[in-house]
């Protein structure tokens, strides 16, 4: 406890900022118009640029331009995320400020990715019905976004129970994440790879450029962008509103 | 004991906690001795021994009465008229997997819960540093998950009729599945006791953890049973599963103090 009364307040910078930051106007927003653009081009190439893939049932391919996406960026959050824990904890050194920052930005990450890893869910078994002609097979893929999607679930549980105090809240989240990170690494590089789990996930053919024709890399490389835009405008935005919930709850 | 550690923490204001213990006995040593510690308040109690072991007794039962009535899979006993369920040895070593993971995660969280609860965990933490805490801690859930899994995997293999495949491999297999478990139940059961509402937070922060480790321990199962058996299969299987508990252990090792110390 004798460490508590030696701190600076938790939170709050010796010049405040203000409360409300100014909108960023028509010049700093002009990227998010951009992403909506972006965006719609994606939707309307997903119907109309990109045709019926060859092996695909029916229109089922089309899902790569909304699936893939999401797929991936649940799995940059984690990293994101396990970046920011660490700066987190290995900053938070008795002599220096706790940096609740650090721990906001860490917490908005898994909740993105908590949220592209369910859209990852969806979509993908929306696919395998389509395909495959079962919702859920097990596949090593299948194996892969639900582990990811339990790790990130468990996350939100620990933090609704980790208690009052931003910062001890914050210390065990944050080691959660750093734990997790190794179950986080299986589940993406190890458990496609196990040979006891046959895979019938189309990764391989994805992987080739040669099998994917323009017209998908035209709609495919935008909606990866497009995507990356949206995580980092939703991220700015969790950010912000955890920034001021830390600052209320300070005074 | 408040007042204690105030007065003397009084001349080193702002000292990292784990400086305090410089006077007291070495880290090997602490650990043995939180260790030996644990091992005879068990003794004295067998509050986790208990309800670890009836748990994993009635699940056992459980596994073999839901799998005895089980319809149309079945396979006929040699020289009898009965059958049994006809599952491959690696789905049978597989959900004995789930049951020893149940099993872990009803008893291990007594390691950090009960220091808690009898508010012990602030004399522990003045007497001997972070690292020595953890190394106790795991080494305590480490035997308490061997000693039943030593009790529980022949019984399960009475009841189910589960092979053990060569026995060198079989035995790594178990122990890399036990190194596994207890590092991820240890770490998860100092964030649970820290955290409100230890009981059901326990398992689940500490199951999902567990879900790739039960799909390395499948392919560690299916490399066991498989008939032409490479030795660079298992050096594969068996490597991935002590390598995801080394893991664990050096990753909880280093940020156990970001736990323990308040």
């Amino acid at each position: 406890m004798t460490t508590a009364q030696t701190q600076p307040p938790l939170t709050g910078s010796p010049q405040p900022p203000p409360l409300h930051p100014q909108p960023a106007g028509l010049k700093g927003a002009a990227w998010k118009w951009g992403m909506g653009l972006l965006m719609c081009y994606v939707i309307y190439g997903a119907f109309f640029i990109a045709k019926n893939a060859i092996g695909f049932v029916g229109d089922s391919a089309r899902i790569i331009f909304f699936h893939v996406p999401c797929a991936v960026l649940s799995s940059i959050a984690y990293f994101v995320a396990a970046a920011y824990a660490g700066l987190y904890l290995f900053s938070s050194h008795p002599t220096k400020r706790f940096h609740l920052d650090l721990d906001a930005k860490a917490a908005a990450a898994m909740e993105l990715g908590f949220v592209f890893c369910i859209l990852a869910t969806v979509t993908g078994s929306v696919f395998a019905g389509m395909q495959w002609g079962t919702f859920w097979n097990w596949d090593p893929r299948e194996i892969s976004i639900v582990g990811m999607l339990l790790l990130y679930a468990a996350y939100l549980v620990l933090r609704s129970a980790g208690g009052e105090q931003p910062d001890k809240r914050a210390r065990l989240t944050t080691v959660y994440i750093l734990i997790t990170l190794i179950p986080t690494v299986f589940l993406i590089w190890v458990v496609p790879r196990i040979q006891a789990l046959q895979s019938l996930h189309p990764t391989s053919v994805l992987a080739n450029p040669k099998n994917t024709s323009a017209a998908y890399k035209e709609v495919l490389y935008p909606s990866f962008l497009a995507f990356i835009l949206l995580f980092t405008w939703l991220f700015q935005l969790r950010f912000r509103l955890y920034k001021l919930a830390n600052k209320v709850a300070s005074r | 004991m408040g007042r204690a550690a105030d007065t003397a923490g009084a001349g080193t204001v702002g000292a990292p906690a784990n400086d305090v213990p410089a006077a007291g006995p070495a880290w090997p040593q602490a650990a043995a001795a939180l260790f030996a510690k644990d091992l005879r308040a068990e003794m004295r109690t067998k509050v986790a021994v208990s309800a670890i072991g009836v748990f994993t007794l009635s699940a056992l039962l459980l596994i073999g009465l839901a799998t005895a009535t089980l319809k149309g899979a079945q396979i006929p006993i040699p020289q009898s008229d009965l059958t049994r369920p006809a599952w491959d040895p690696a789905g049978k070593m597989a959900l004995l997997w789930v049951l020893l993971c149940f099993a872990a995660f009803t008893g291990l969280a007594h390691a950090f819960v009960h220091e808690e609860e009898a508010g012990t965990s602030l004399a522990l933490r003045l007497s001997m540093p972070a690292g020595a805490v953890y190394a106790g801690k795991l080494a305590f859930n480490l035997a308490l998950i061997f000693a039943v899994a030593l009790v529980a995997t022949p019984l399960y293999m009475l009841i189910t009729g589960m092979p053990s495949g060569p026995p060198p491999v079989f035995l790594l297999v178990m122990l890399g599945g036990c190194a596994g478990l207890a590092a991820a139940a240890t770490i998860v059961a100092a964030l649970a006791a820290k955290a409100r509402g230890t009981g059901a937070l326990y398992s689940a922060l500490g199951l999902p953890i567990l879900f790739v480790f039960l799909a390395l321990l499948l392919n560690a199962a299916k490399t066991l049973y498989a008939s032409p058996q490479p030795v660079l299969d298992v050096v594969k299987a068996v490597g991935g599963l002590f390598s995801y508990g080394l893991l664990l252990i050096t990753v909880s090792a280093l940020t156990f103090g970001f736990i323990w110390e308040e």
